[in-house]
């Protein structure tokens, strides 16, 4: 990340610069800044919601039953949290609710991160499960992706949900690319060095 | 297809009621519980914010000095004799970048083109294809702060552009 921060602000300070465009450049930065508040203010209420939800869950048992149940699948593509008990639901009711377009997903994902960091803390395990459960939302396999129906629907599309197998397929290509790209540069890469 | 659709519309509410009844017959007390975690919530999303700036104005920066633009035209003289429309090469770069500015992009080759052509739906299905990399990064990691990002998102990375040559192939078998 340090090094694609370093080259986003280079580049784009020397086009500024060479093309000058370096006032449009600057009330981008400065635009950016007040949507990058606007949208943590508007995190805020959705994330009191399900993370007061997801307590519930917790408390009642039902986030143990989640992890129970999705056992074959997730411990699988989690195999430092199998057997651990609550991370491994917390992060199963995160992908499945990015699986049906809930806006639960973020909440339930960032409470995961914490829970995998309060299992392993700054291990090598749970960075590889940190990473694991990025990868598989930041990829987005989505059965009902309702922010694209909706945008066709408004636009006066005739047939609004007829991407959904398309995209549906496009995500799951994209998460297993992503993990296997992981496991690659695992591979090749030195345990530790990532920056 | 309805039966998706279904799933979607009434997910909300039964996950909404469901948990909380579930919590309830458990003897669990719900609105103590609800507010602990929310209060939970309120910190984590807080606790985003100074990560989000950083990638944010970062992005901004290359994106508002036409950089972007140069390499999609760049990218555009590689990608068009393969078959790839040049109207779509800018969604490509923009989409793990930026989330409103994929969608309001998406949201003007839809209405240049009609969400039902085939252009419309080849833009839609880029736009769903992935969601938003840079975002879901950044928001993760900087919520544990855990700076150990570099090889996350090259991964992420190849796996948007795994699922955007999913998405155009499946696109040419749909408008062949």
């Amino acid at each position: 990340m340090n090094f694609v921060w370093i080259f986003l602000v280079s580049v784009g300070c020397v086009v500024a610069v060479l093309t000058g465009n370096v006032d449009a450049m600057m009330t981008s930065v400065l635009d950016s800044i007040s949507a990058a508040v606007e949208l943590v203010i508007g995190l805020i209420g959705v994330f009191c919601l399900w993370v007061g939800i997801e307590k519930l869950a917790e408390e009642s048992g039902l986030i143990d039953v989640l992890a129970r149940a999705a056992g074959s699948v997730f411990s699988r593509l989690f195999p430092y949290l199998k057997g651990r008990g609550r991370p491994l639901g917390t992060v199963t009711a995160s992908v499945l609710s990015n699986v049906l377009g809930l806006s639960s997903s973020t909440p339930l994902g960032l409470r995961a991160m914490s829970e995998i960091k309060e299992l392993y803390d700054d291990r090598l395990e749970g960075l590889d499960s940190m990473a694991r459960l990025v990868i598989l939302n930041a990829a987005g396999f989505c059965v009902f992706p309702s922010g694209v129906i909706a945008l066709r629907a408004a636009l006066g599309s005739r047939a609004p949900a007829i991407i959904a197998g398309p995209t549906a397929v496009a995500g799951l290509v994209a998460s297993a690319g992503g993990l296997l790209a992981y496991r690659l540069l695992q591979r090749n890469g030195r345990a530790g060095d990532d920056r | 297809m309805r039966v998706l659709s279904a799933i979607g519309t009434y997910a909300f509410p039964v996950i909404l009621l469901g948990v909380p009844l579930y919590a309830a017959a458990k003897g669990v007390k719900v609105y103590e519980t609800f507010v602990r975690g929310a209060e939970e919530g309120f910190k984590i999303a807080l606790g985003t914010l100074p990560y989000l700036v950083a990638v944010f104005a970062a992005i901004a920066c290359f994106r508002g000095s036409g950089a972007l633009e140069l390499f999609a035209s760049a990218l555009g003289n590689v990608l068009s004799p393969l078959g790839v429309p040049l109207d779509m090469v800018p969604l490509l770069l923009i989409r793990p970048v930026s989330g409103s500015g994929a969608l309001a992009l998406t949201g003007d080759l839809l209405r240049r083109f009609g969400p039902d052509s085939p252009m419309g739906i080849l833009a839609s299905i880029l736009q769903g294809a992935t969601d938003t990399t840079f975002y879901v990064v950044t928001l993760y990691f900087g919520s544990v702060r855990e700076r150990r990002t570099g090889r996350v998102l090259a991964s992420c990375l190849i796996g948007d552009a795994c699922g955007f040559v999913a998405g155009f192939l499946v696109w040419r078998l749909m408008v062949a």
